[in-house]
C-alpha cells in the first residue's frame, strides 16, 4: 500500500539510558498493530536488550508502522531507533539526521540526565521537532511537575507541550502516536527528481550482501533499479528492496521521503559505508547528499589473544565483526609482552568494551586489552609533519619532541547537588577545569567542565558513579586538541623498556604513576636467579625504581617419603609454568604479571 | 640409511644410558603406619588420629591385619617374579622403614611379629637397616627397649623443633625436653643409629632461635639430622586425593591453619636457615649427603639412600609407594578401602591387592629422575650424565649451581641446593 508523502512521519525515540525508550517503541509497536499481538509474546524488547547485551544497540533499528490516525487516514510512521550511549553520539546523529522529529523520552522519577541533554541538543542541530514525554508516571515516585519544571527551565520547553505515559502500563500512547502525526512535519522531496537516498546505516548478510539502511531524500527507487553509490562508484543490481516492519518486508518501490533497505549484494561494507549517497545507475543525481564525518575513533587499545595461538582466529574475528560494525578500525601490531594483536580504535570506552566482549563471546576467544590511550598530536622538534600517535610505545624520545597535545572534550555531569563536592574534587584531580553550574531543580544540578579525554578514559565514569552512589550520569563531547606537559613514562625491567607499558601522563604526575607501576611489578615479577632492577623513566631520567631481589631458594625441601611421582609432578610444573613466561631481556615474566598491571589502569 | 664399513657413529649413544628400565626385586622395604595422636596441621602423609589411633576403639589391630595380609601377597607376587628371597634375582633387604604417622604407636611385640613375617617372606640382610619413625612425646616414643628388642637398629626422632612457642604453634605435643629423653632412652636401649628431624621456615622462627635449635639439638649427639623447610601444600590442588589418590584431603583447619603459616614464611629467612643449618651441621661432623639430610659418618640412612639411587623399594600400607626399577606404584590412601580389600570380613571374599595406582616410565623419564634425584646427592651425578643437558647444566655452571666433584662427578653447589628446582626443572 503506497502512502503519500504527506502522510509519512520519520522520527526517532531519544532518552537517557533506562528511562523506558525500548519499551515505548515496543507500545508503539503493539497499539498500531505492526506486530501481531501473538507473536508480541517473544517481545521485541527482549529481543532487542539481548542484541543491546550482545553489543548490538551500536546499531540503528528502523521500523515501519501503519497507523490510523483519529482523522480516519492511514499514515506511515518509521520509527528510527537509536543507540543510547554517548559513545554512539555519532550513530545517533545519523539516525536523527534521517527523521524530521524526535520523541524525548524522560523518565518521571530521575528527570533530566546527561544524556538527555546531550541527544536533546543533537536532535535540535538538525531541526527536530521534539515531542517530550514524560514516562513511568505510574511510578510511585514519579514527579512529573518537577521533570516539567526542569524541561521548561532547562530546554525551555512548554509544560503544555509535554505528554504524560506509562509506556509499561500503556497509558499515553495514543496521545503520542496523535502527536506524531500532529507535530512532526512529512518528509520533503521530489519523488521525480534524481534519485538521491542516505545511507544511515548497514549490516551485513551472508546471502543478500550489504544490506544498506537508506533514507530517500529525493526521486523513487525500483526493486529492479541498478543503484550507484556516489562516494565509492561501486554499481549494482539491487537483489531486494523494502521496509522494515520490523523484519525485513520486500516492496516494490520507495520514494522520497521513505526510510527503507537495499539488499544489494555488494560483499564489503567498504562499498557502501554509512554516509554515502545511493542514487540510480542509469540516470544519477549530479551531486551526492552531505555525508557524515567519518566515525572517528577516540579511545585506542591493543588487543591481544591471551593464548598467541589464537591470533589467526582474532584476525578472522576482527574482519567479520567489522563487516557489521565498521565504526571501529584495527590494524596489526606486536608486543613483547603480549605477543601478535591489534591496535584498535574505538568510539568510546563503552564500545571498547563491547567490541570485545564481542570477539569474546562470538568468536570463542580469551582477550587482553592494554590501557586505553587517545590519540595525542606530536610536533617534532625542528619542524615536520605532526605525528599522530595513538599507542603510547611509539610515541618518540621527549628529546625530538617539540609540543603534544592530546584531546579535550566538554564533560556535563548531572547531579544532586549533594555530591558537588567529591565530583569537583573528582574532575579537579583528573587535570578537569570547572566551567560551570546551574541548577536544573532545587536539588540537581549540571555541572560542566573541561578535561583531557584521556583522564576521561580511566575509570572517570565509574569513580563517578560510585561517588555519586550511582545518582550522577555524564556526557562528553570533544572540543579540539591543547598542548600539555606530558611526557612518555618507559617501563624498563633489568634495563630493558617493556612496551605494552608504556604509558603518556602528565608531567605532575610521571613520579606517582611510576612509583605505583613499578611496586606493582616488584609485587609481581618473581625473582629471578639474579638482582633485577624495575623502572620507571621518562627519557634517560629514572623516576622510580625498585628492585627484585634475586631468588634465594627453590627447593623441595619436604620429607616426601618414596614419592618420586609427586616430586617430578611439581617439577614438570615448574617447567610449564616458565614455558609460559615472556622474555624480556633475561627475565622472564609471568603473562599475568602483565594482565594485572593492564587491569591496574582500570581501577585507577 | 647408508651401508658402508665406517663404523657407526657413536654420538647418537645416549651419553648416559645406565637407566634403560627393567623391573628387579626390592632391596628396600617402607611400611606404613597410619596412626598418630592428633593431625599435625601441616602433614600431608597418611594419617588417622584420636580413637581410631589409641584406645580400646583403635583400628590397629585390624591395620596389622591387613598390613600383615598385604606383605604376603606382596612376597607372593615376587617370589613369583624373581625366585624365592636368597636366590640369585630375589637378594635380602638392605633396609626396612616403619614411617608414619607414629608407627613407636604400635607396641613391640607388633613390630617384632612383622619383622619375623618380612624376615621370613622377603630376607633380611645381616647388618640391615630397621628404621623406626618416633615421636617424643611420654605416649607417643613407645618403649625404646622393646623396639631395640624387636630388632629397631634406627630411630628418627619427629622433634621439629627445640623451642617451646614454635612446637606449640606447630601443633606438636611434645615438649623441647622429651626429645632429649628419647634420644637417652634410644641410646640406654642400644639402638646404633638416632635421627633428629627438625623443620625451618615455621611460624614465629627468626634465624637466633633457628641456631639455639640447632645447637641444642647437636648437644643430644644425634647421628643424622634431617633439616626440612617446612612446606605447605595442597594435596587436593595437585589431584591427589582422589578415590584412587595417595593423599587424604586437607581438612578445614589444616588449609586455614596453611594459609595463615604461609603468610610468615619468608624466602630469604629460609635460605639463611638452611646455609646455617649446613654451616653448623659440616662443623660439627655431620657433612651433608642429600639436600634436607646430614649424618656422621657411617649414619646416613640407607633407606632414604635407594629412593634417590634409583633402587628398587617395595612398600605396604595406606598411601605407600613403592619402585621395581621399571614402574611407580602406590596405594591409595583411604585406610577404609585399603583394609576391605585386604581383610575378607565374612570369609565370603578373598583377599585382594589394595586399590592405587601406577605409572611406568620410559628411558628418557628414567635418565631425568637419575639426573634430579641424583642431584639431591652430594656425591652428585657423573660428568658423562650431565652430558646428555649440555644447555640445562652450562645454564646451571653460569649461574653458579653446580660444580665439578671427585671423580668425574657434577654437584650442586650450596647455591645450587638451594635453587636445585631451577635447574631440575629444566631437565624435566
Amino acid at each position: 500500500m503506497s502512502i503519500p508523502q504527506s502522510r509519512l512521519r520519520n522520527f526517532s525515540i531519544i532518552a537517557h539510558i533506562d528511562h523506558g525508550k525500548s519499551t515505548l517503541a515496543d507500545r508503539l509497536l503493539e497499539q498500531t498493530h505492526t506486530i501481531d499481538p501473538r507473536q508480541m509474546t517473544s517481545q521485541v524488547l527482549d529481543s532487542m536488550d539481548l542484541e543491546r547485551e550482545k553489543g548490538i544497540t551500536i546499531k540503528a533499528r528502523a521500523v515501519r508502522i501503519e497507523y490510523t490516525a483519529a482523522d480516519g487516514l492511514v499514515y506511515g510512521l518509521n520509527l528510527i531507533d537509536t543507540p543510547g550511549h554517548v559513545d554512539f553520539a555519532y550513530e545517533v546523529s545519523h539516525s536523527l539526521q534521517a527523521c524530521e522529529g524526535a520523541i524525548l523520552v524522560i523518565d518521571a522519577a530521575q528527570g533530566i540526565e546527561a544524556q538527555t541533554l546531550a541527544n536533546v541538543h543533537l536532535a535540535l542541530r538538525q531541526n527536530l521537532v521534539i515531542v517530550p514525554v514524560i514516562n513511568k508516571i505510574d511510578l510511585p515516585s514519579a514527579q512529573p511537575d518537577v521533570v516539567m519544571d526542569e524541561l521548561e527551565n532547562v530546554l525551555a520547553i512548554p509544560r503544555e507541550e509535554v505528554l504524560l505515559a506509562s509506556a509499561k502500563e500503556g497509558t499515553g500512547i495514543a496521545e503520542i502516536l496523535e502527536a506524531i502525526v500532529a507535530r512532526v512535519p512529512p518528509p520533503k522531496g521530489n519523488p521525480r527528481a534524481p534519485l538521491r537516498g542516505l545511507v544511515f546505516d548497514s549490516h551485513y548478510d551472508q546471502y543478500k550482501g550489504v544490506v544498506t539502511y537508506v533514507r530517500l531524500a529525493a526521486g523513487t527507487i525500483h526493486e529492479h533499479s541498478r543503484i550507484r553509490l556516489m562516494g565509492s562508484g561501486a554499481e549494482t543490481d539491487i537483489l531486494e528492496l523494502g521496509v522494515f516492519r520490523p523484519q525485513l518486508v520486500p516492496v516494490h518501490e520507495l520514494a522520497a521521503g521513505e526510510v527503507g533497505y537495499i539488499a544489494t549484494g555488494l560483499k564489503s561494507v567498504r562499498d557502501a559505508q554509512v554516509g554515502d549517497t545511493v542514487t540510480d545507475a542509469a540516470s544519477p543525481a549530479s551531486e551526492p547528499l552531505p555525508g557524515y564525518l567519518p566515525a572517528k575513533s577516540l579511545v585506542f587499545a591493543g588487543i591481544y589473544p591471551i593464548s598467541g595461538e589464537d591470533y589467526p582466529l582474532l584476525r578472522d574475528a576482527m574482519e567479520k565483526l567489522h563487516l557489521n560494525d565498521a565504526s571501529f578500525t584495527f590494524e596489526a601490531e606486536s608486543s613483547i609482552a603480549l605477543g601478535f594483536g591489534f591496535r584498535c580504535g574505538f568510539l568510546g570506552l563503552l564500545h571498547m568494551e563491547i567490541v570485545q566482549e564481542r570477539l569474546e563471546r562470538e568468536f570463542s576467544l580469551e582477550l587482553i586489552a592494554s590501557a586505553p590511550s587517545v590519540e595525542y598530536r606530536v610536533t617534532p622538534m625542528g619542524g615536520g609533519p605532526v605525528l599522530a600517535v595513538d599507542n603510547p610505545a611509539l610515541m618518540p624520545s621527549a628529546g625530538e619532541i617539540e609540543t603534544i597535545e592530546e584531546p579535550w572534550v566538554k564533560l556535563s555531569v548531572i547531579t544532586p547537588s549533594t555530591y558537588i563536592g567529591p565530583l569537583m574534587e573528582l574532575s579537579t584531580n583528573r587535570r578537569g577545569t570547572f566551567t560551570s553550574m546551574e541548577y536544573l531543580d532545587p536539588t540537581r544540578v549540571l555541572l560542566a567542565f573541561e578535561m583531557p579525554l584521556a583522564e576521561l578514559i580511566i575509570d572517570y565514569f565509574d569513580q563517578l558513579k560510585s561517588r555519586s552512589q550511582g545518582y550522577a550520569s555524564m556526557d562528553y563531547e570533544e572540543i579540539g586538541y591543547r598542548s600539555a606537559r606530558l611526557v612518555k613514562l618507559d617501563v624498563l625491567v633489568n634495563g630493558e623498556p617493556v612496551d605494552a607499558l608504556s604509558l603518556i601522563v602528565h608531567r605532575d604526575k610521571a613520579h606517582t604513576a611510576g612509583r605505583q607501576l613499578t611496586e606493582k611489578l616488584k609485587e609481581l615479577i618473581p625473582r629471578q636467579m639474579f638482582e633485577v632492577p624495575v623502572q620507571a623513566a621518562i627519557g634517560s631520567t629514572v623516576v622510580a625504581r625498585e628492585t627484585i631481589r634475586a631468588m634465594r631458594k627453590n627447593v623441595l625441601a619436604k620429607c616426601y617419603g618414596g614419592d618420586i611421582t609427586r616430586k617430578r609432578k611439581l617439577l614438570e610444573k615448574q617447567k610449564e609454568g616458565k614455558q609460559r613466561m615472556k622474555r624480556v631481556g633475561s627475565v622472564e615474566i609471568p603473562q599475568e604479571a602483565f594482565l594485572a598491571v593492564l587491569r591496574m589502569g582500570d581501577a585507577g | 640409511m647408508t651401508t658402508g664399513d665406517a663404523p657407526a657413529p657413536a654420538a647418537h649413544v645416549p651419553a648416559f644410558a645406565a637407566h634403560i628400565p627393567a623391573p628387579a626385586a626390592p632391596v628396600a622395604l617402607y611400611v606404613h603406619v597410619p596412626f598418630c595422636r592428633s593431625l599435625c596441621p601441616y602433614c600431608d602423609f597418611v594419617v588417622v588420629a584420636g580413637a581410631a589411633a589409641v584406645g580400646p576403639r583403635s583400628r590397629v589391630s585390624a591395620y596389622l591385619r591387613a598390613v600383615a595380609a598385604e606383605l604376603d601377597m606382596r612376597a607372593d607376587a615376587l617370589d613369583a617374579a624373581f625366585g624365592r628371597p636368597g636366590s640369585d634375582a630375589r637378594p635380602a633387604l638392605e633396609t626396612v622403614y616403619f614411617g608414619g604417622g607414629t608407627p613407636s604407636l604400635l607396641p613391640p611385640g607388633a613390630i617384632a611379629a612383622l619383622l619375623d613375617q618380612i624376615r621370613a617372606r622377603f630376607g633380611l640382610a645381616p647388618g640391615a637397616e630397621v628404621t623406626l619413625e618416633a615421636n617424643p612425646g611420654p605416649d607417643d616414643r613407645g618403649d625404646l627397649a622393646g623396639l631395640a628388642r624387636a630388632g629397631i637398629t634406627r630411630i628418627s626422632i619427629g622433634a621439629q623443633s627445640l623451642q617451646p612457642d614454635e612446637l606449640r604453634a606447630l601443633g606438636r605435643r611434645h615438649r623441647p625436653a622429651d626429645v632429649a629423653d628419647v634420644v637417652a632412652g634410644a641410646r640406654e636401649a642400644g639402638i646404633a643409629s638416632v635421627s633428629i628431624d627438625l623443620l625451618y621456615d615455621v611460624p614465629g622462627q627468626t634465624l637466633a632461635s633457628w641456631t639455639e635449635t640447632l645447637e641444642a639439638a647437636l648437644a643430644l649427639g644425634p647421628d643424622h639430622v634431617s633439616a626440612y623447610a617446612l612446606t605447605l601444600d595442597d594435596p587436593e590442588a595437585e589431584g591427589l586425593t582422589g578415590p584412587s589418590g595417595d593423599h587424604l584431603p586437607t581438612p578445614p583447619g589444616a588449609r586455614r591453619w596453611r594459609e595463615a603459616a604461609r603468610a610468615t614464611q619468608d624466602e630469604d629467612r629460609a635460605a639463611g636457615a638452611y646455609g646455617l643449618a649446613d654451616a653448623m651441621l659440616e662443623a660439627s661432623g655431620y657433612p651433608w649427603y642429600e639436600l634436607s639430610n646430614w649424618a656422621r659418618p657411617g649414619h646416613q640412612s640407607r633407606h632414604n639412600l635407594v629412593y634417590w639411587e634409583r633402587r628398587p623399594y617395595a612398600a605396604v600400607g595406606p598411601g605407600a609407594h613403592s619402585f621395581d626399577g621399571a614402574m611407580r606404584h602406590w596405594n591409595a590412601a583411604r585406610l577404609d578401602a585399603w583394609m576391605a580389600a585386604l581383610v575378607s570380613v565374612s570369609g565370603g571374599v578373598a583377599p585382594m591387592l589394595p586399590p592405587g595406582g601406577s605409572e611406568s616410565l620410559d628411558a628418557a623419564t628414567a635418565d631425568t629422575e637419575a639426573l634430579f634425584l641424583g642431584l639431591r646427592l652430594a656425591r652428585g651425578v657423573p660428568r658423562n650424565a650431565a652430558l646428555s643437558r649440555i644447555d640445562a647444566f652450562a645454564w646451571a655452571a653460569e649461574h653458579g649451581l653446580i660444580e665439578d666433584g671427585p671423580g668425574e662427578r657434577v654437584r650442586l653447589t650450596l647455591r645450587g641446593r638451594l635453587l636445585s628446582n631451577e635447574l631440575f626443572a629444566r631437565l624435566v
